[in-house]
């Protein structure tokens, strides 16, 4: 096993990816666990995993959902003890018993949820918890506000600090939230997945503010399943596989395939899809002509032809998920026609939907799809459950239900293939397939997907990209939203929206991750840094 | 999953974490046989005869039929604060109607579980179209019918009630109330509802994650409409048996059916599930609560105690789920 670095020594030489006054030569680490055990009932999550993370340094970590990534970093913040192994800080072993001591010693978590006061603005988010009483019995709020103020001066966060919160986009929440743990003075910062739902110019305005981090200093442990973030902004990169280490990449070693092989244990080339060929598409099964909702959504036209999967580009907030949602009910529309099999319809809510054949996977798994502590039979069995006839219609017949349930697990690849466990304790991946596989349970002629790989790691991503196209090779009309173009080259035929409007439609051979970049951030102009910072 | 002898020094954690779980998910049950060993040792003599355990089961049965259906409303994420109040209202309109009205027996049934459908659509109204959270509306409702209740009593006559009446709930059938097999049989009609239905299950889905359910293709607002109308119902054939039981509908008679019905779905909530509301742990925190009472009879404790013990109940039962299942995911 690859795994050693109890006494892992900083290569030197150029460091052209993150500049940083780590010091060159052995030093110790800031951060370093040392055979790290944690078992949840019987599954093994951290089975003897040794890192060391550095002063100045990204540290990226790699794998599979349920690989192990997540577990280490909730040991580190004290939300889980491990069951054996020890954590040091420059050198000195810590206890960490609760996320109170992870806090104490600086570390900083930021994930998904950032734990932020909605109605707050960014100022008293930033001085949560941390104003002390002044010289009068009164709350010194101005001092601790000055601090946050220079906090965001010094890093250069582009950042209105008056506006609450919940006005802000994700982009501006995570600086928020950066900012917070940056008042109490981290010096080990970790993002979980930071980028899931930023578009590529947000995506860079981060990273500037990581490089400035790590500039100063700081050392910043990053999880992300893109792994050409990993490419721009790591100087290490740690594969996890089964709750152990498999591999341990310094600089020049960073590459797509060496990550893959290390995330899957196989080979790169079996992970792409072939796409069938041009042309050969069925007759339009759904047809929206004008669709409006107003201030999201400007008469947007198009149609889905059986066996065909459309792919929709477009920056956060250029109206994708609201199109989708507004073709399967969830939100009404101003104006504008449906026509199913060329007969007009109307769809008036996601029942009316179901009914007519159409699915939706929607953006957020766990709050929209997910019925988190219900089982995996619950969550496939919902939307069509196994009935009896006649008088019995309204009653579920539950062994029935079971069997077909099963078989659409199977035909899911849904691991593991346990129908009575909670949807909780599924992988994101796994999850992603219980939502999918539940429309996979009717009569389904159509299926909306909103980022359906968001989160998800390569081996299940590509899983689910393979069922989307067998689905569609089996007749199926379907659309998929994604933010990562990359993952639209998989589509027969793109859609590109700006600013609600539908304004360009890529085939064939123009389906290239230049031209959706270019024709979303809407113009024939080149887009500069941003093109470019994707080409890389 | 790996099969390294390293594995065997886990062991003792593991079987730390297994008894935490079951603390977690069995805290009712834990709690109702430690009561029954208790109340055994002090006076077995007593608690073990059939005669004891009728009791307890006929104290148990219209709390139980309030609790099952206030639990279909808690399944699909709804308070229902009006229980109580439709239980009062129930018993002092059932016994008005016959004495001043003179409207035979199943008439006045009939009319008063008509009265309660409307009041749970009312509730469900208020909450699906009108959109306001359903601990207000209910809230809201039944103070008014507090009010009702009042107005409607102040001109009560003083004629007594009829025998035909007072047998719904004095009749026994194999030396067991009525009402115990009527509760017996509503608790089963709504086990059968929650969990092999249709409707049922959308309930399930609305309650573990709304926005989940609107997605997947439940129709949300109907789902909580039924949920508050089972509960109304089920609240008014309470306390219609009250009524019957005690011989008269006074206004305020059923609202202690709000608090023990309460208390009884949330201590079922941690009886063999994650404090997840269902039928059958209701019906189990229901006996738990009666087996105190009765222990405390039994033992000659003041009826203050009941409160104390109902209570402490309560917070040990869910406190020792919540704890340990808070420390079994550590």
């Amino acid at each position: 096993m690859p795994v050693r670095p109890d006494n892992e020594v900083m290569a030197t030489g150029d460091r052209t990816r993150v500049r940083s006054h780590a010091a060159s030569g052995p030093s110790t680490p800031l951060v370093e666990f040392s055979r790290i055990e944690k078992a949840f009932g019987a599954v093994q999550a951290l089975d003897g995993v040794s890192l060391a993370v550095h002063a100045g340094t990204v540290h990226g970590l790699i794998g599979a959902n349920g690989a192990g990534k997540s577990t280490l970093i909730r040991c580190l913040a004290g939300a889980v003890r491990p069951d054996a192994g020890e954590i040091r800080l420059e050198g000195e072993r810590v206890a960490l018993s609760s996320p109170a001591d992870a806090n104490d010693l600086g570390f900083a978590f930021l994930h998904q949820e950032l734990n932020l006061v909605p109605k707050f603005n960014g100022l008293d988010n930033m001085t949560l918890g941390l104003v002390r009483r002044g010289r009068t019995v009164f709350a010194d709020k101005a001092s601790a506000r000055r601090r946050a103020r220079q906090v965001v001066e010094d890093i250069g966060l582009d950042l209105d600090l008056e506006r609450p919160v919940e006005e802000l986009s994700v982009a501006q929440r995570w600086l928020v939230a950066l900012g917070r743990s940056l008042m109490r003075r981290a010096r080990l910062i970790a993002f979980d997945e930071p980028t899931a739902a930023l578009s590529a110019r947000e995506t860079e305005a981060l990273f500037g503010v990581v490089r400035r981090l790590v500039a100063d200093g700081i050392g910043v442990l990053y999880v992300s399943h893109r792994l050409e973030e990993m490419e721009l902004l790591c100087n290490t990169v740690t594969g996890f596989r089964d709750g152990r280490v498999v591999a341990t990449l310094e600089r020049a070693e960073i590459t797509r395939s060496a990550m893959i092989r290390a995330i899957t244990g196989g080979d790169p080339e079996a992970l792409t899809i072939p796409k069938t060929d041009d042309g050969e598409f069925g007759a339009p099964v759904l047809e929206a002509r004008g669709l409006t909702r107003k201030g999201v959504v400007e008469g947007a036209s198009l149609s889905l032809r059986a066996g065909e999967i459309v792919g929709v580009a477009g920056l956060v907030g250029s109206g994708r998920s609201e199109l989708a949602r507004m073709l399967f009910g969830a939100d009404r529309s101003d104006g504008g026609e449906l026509f199913l099999d060329g007969q007009p319809i109307e769809i008036a809510s996601p029942s009316a939907a179901g009914r007519a054949g159409m699915g939706l996977v929607p953006e957020e798994r766990r709050t929209g799809g997910l019925f988190l502590e219900k089982s995996a039979a619950f969550n496939l069995g919902v939307t069509f459950p196994t009935v009896g006839r006649g008088l019995a219609r309204g009653f579920l017949r539950s062994r029935n239900g079971r069997q077909r349930a099963r078989s659409v697990a199977e035909k899911v690849n849904l691991r593991p293939l346990e129908l009575e466990l909670p949807a909780r304790n599924f992988s994101g991946g796994n999850q992603q397939k219980l939502v999918l596989g539940r429309w996979l349970m009717g009569d389904l002629r159509v299926l909306l997907l909103d980022e359906p790989t968001r989160g998800i790691d390569i081996g299940a991503r590509t899983q689910i990209h393979r069922m989307m196209r067998e689905l569609a090779e089996g007749g199926m009309a379907l659309l998929m939203i994604s933010s990562e173009f990359e993952e639209l080259l998989n589509c027969d035929r793109i859609v590109v929206m700006v600013r609600g409007r539908i304004t360009e439609e890529l085939r064939g051979a123009d389906i290239t991750e230049e031209r959706m970049l270019r024709a979303a951030y809407g113009g024939a102009s080149s887009p500069t840094t941003d093109h470019e910072e994707h080409q890389r | 999953m790996s099969a390294e002898p390293a594995s065997v020094a886990r062991l003792p954690g593991l079987r730390a974490k297994t008894a935490l779980n079951i603390a977690s998910k069995y805290g009712t049950i834990i709690v109702f046989f430690l009561m029954v060993a208790v109340f055994a040792y002090l006076r077995g003599d007593v608690f073990f005869t059939s005669a004891n355990l009728v009791g307890v089961l006929t104290d148990g049965a219209i709390i139980g039929i309030v609790a099952c259906g206030l639990t279909v409303a808690l399944i699909t994420g709804e308070f229902d604060l009006s229980i109580g109040y439709i239980a009062s209202l129930a018993g002092v309109v059932v016994t008005g109607l016959m004495t001043k009205q003179g409207i035979p027996i199943p008439v006045a049934i009939l009319i008063v579980l008509a009265i309660c459908l409307g009041i749970g659509l009312i509730n469900g109204f208020i909450v699906t179209v009108l959109g306001v959270s359903s601990f207000v509306a209910t809230l809201g409702v039944g103070t008014i019918l507090v009010g009702f209740n009042y107005v409607y009593y102040a001109t009560q006559s003083s004629k007594s009630l009829s025998p035909g009446f007072l047998s719904i709930s004095l009749t026994r059938w194999l030396g067991i109330p009525v009402p115990v097999y009527l509760a017996a049989a509503i608790g089963l009609a709504l086990w059968l509802f929650i969990n092999r239905t249709v409707v049922g299950m959308n309930a399930q889905a609305v309650g573990a994650n709304p926005e989940a359910a609107h997605l997947a293709g439940v129709r949300v607002d109907r789902v909580r409409l039924y949920g508050l109308v089972v509960s109304a119902l089920c609240a008014g054939i309470g306390g219609i048996l009250l009524s019957a039981q005690v011989g008269s509908g006074e206004p305020t008679s059923g609202d202690g059916y709000l608090l023990s019905g309460f208390a009884a779905a949330f201590l079922g909530s941690v009886a063999f599930r994650n404090s997840e509301f269902h039928i059958v742990g209701t019906i189990i925190g229901v006996l738990t609560v009666g087996v105190a009472f009765n222990g405390l009879a039994i033992v000659g404790a003041q009826t203050f105690w009941q409160n104390v013990v109902q209570g402490g109940l309560l917070i040990c039962a869910v406190g020792l789920s919540t704890v340990g299942r808070r420390l079994a995911e550590r």
